[in-house]
């Protein structure tokens, strides 16, 4: 997951590297997908996700699809 | 071998990057909970925790902590106290919100690597037109985590 400009940035980048694009997220839902992943793993409640949880998280944040979907 | 309680060992490892700016090494992690290299190492990777903190197979060190990187990577975060490293463009996110403090975010445009520095702020969104291009599927995103 790499930072760029601008969508523009990313078309350039790709075609010069031979990549197709996968998926361009703003950096405020990138924002919204860190706050509701990254929960603090000291809490004594911290425990890791099912894929089922993990999924939901980037739904809730409006990331769904084909692209979005993670490994069974 | 001697036991190292999984919850203490994972709490001690976030404090250590918090306070210090990198994970501990096995035998910082040997030494404060009183067991041997080799126990500290097995406990690491006996952690079961997902993909949340993985282990250099060769050296059994850490490797990364979600969202922090042990080593120097394209995302500097940093904060008042201290500073960070990221894995990627949403853990330069992460770490703010772990961290629960607001941080600059130094890093460059992938494309063009003009230099960029982005606010996060674990309350607010960043007012950036900056964008994150997710290259790899979801589904393949552990296929090869250091690419990913």
């Amino acid at each position: 997951m790499s930072l760029f400009r601008s969508e523009d940035h990313v078309r350039r980048w790709t075609r010069a590297n031979g990549y197709e694009i996968g998926a361009v997220v703003t950096l405020a839902q990138v924002w919204q997908l860190a706050k509701a992943w990254y929960t603090d793993p000291r809490s004594p409640e911290w425990r890791p996700r099912r894929r089922d949880q993990s999924q939901a998280v980037i739904a809730s944040v409006g990331l769904t699809g084909a692209f979005w979907e993670l490994p069974g | 071998m001697a036991a190292i309680d999984s919850v203490a060992l994972r709490v001690f490892v976030y404090d250590e990057i918090l306070a210090r700016g990198k994970p501990p090494s096995l035998a910082s992690i040997a030494s404060h909970f009183a067991v041997s290299p080799p126990d500290a190492r097995g406990a690491l990777a006996n952690l079961k925790i997902g993909k949340t903190i993985l282990v250099d197979p060769t050296s059994g060190e850490i490797w990364m902590a979600g969202p922090f990187a042990a080593k120097e990577s394209s995302y500097r975060v940093v904060g008042d106290r201290q500073s960070w490293w990221a894995n990627c463009a949403w853990d330069m996110l992460g770490v703010a919100m772990i961290a629960n403090e607001p941080v600059n975010i130094e890093s460059r445009c992938t494309d063009c690597g003009d230099p960029m520095t982005i606010r996060g702020d674990p309350t607010a969104p960043p007012a950036s037109e900056a964008v994150v291009h997710f290259l790899v599927p979801a589904r393949r995103w552990y296929d090869d985590i250091g690419f990913t």
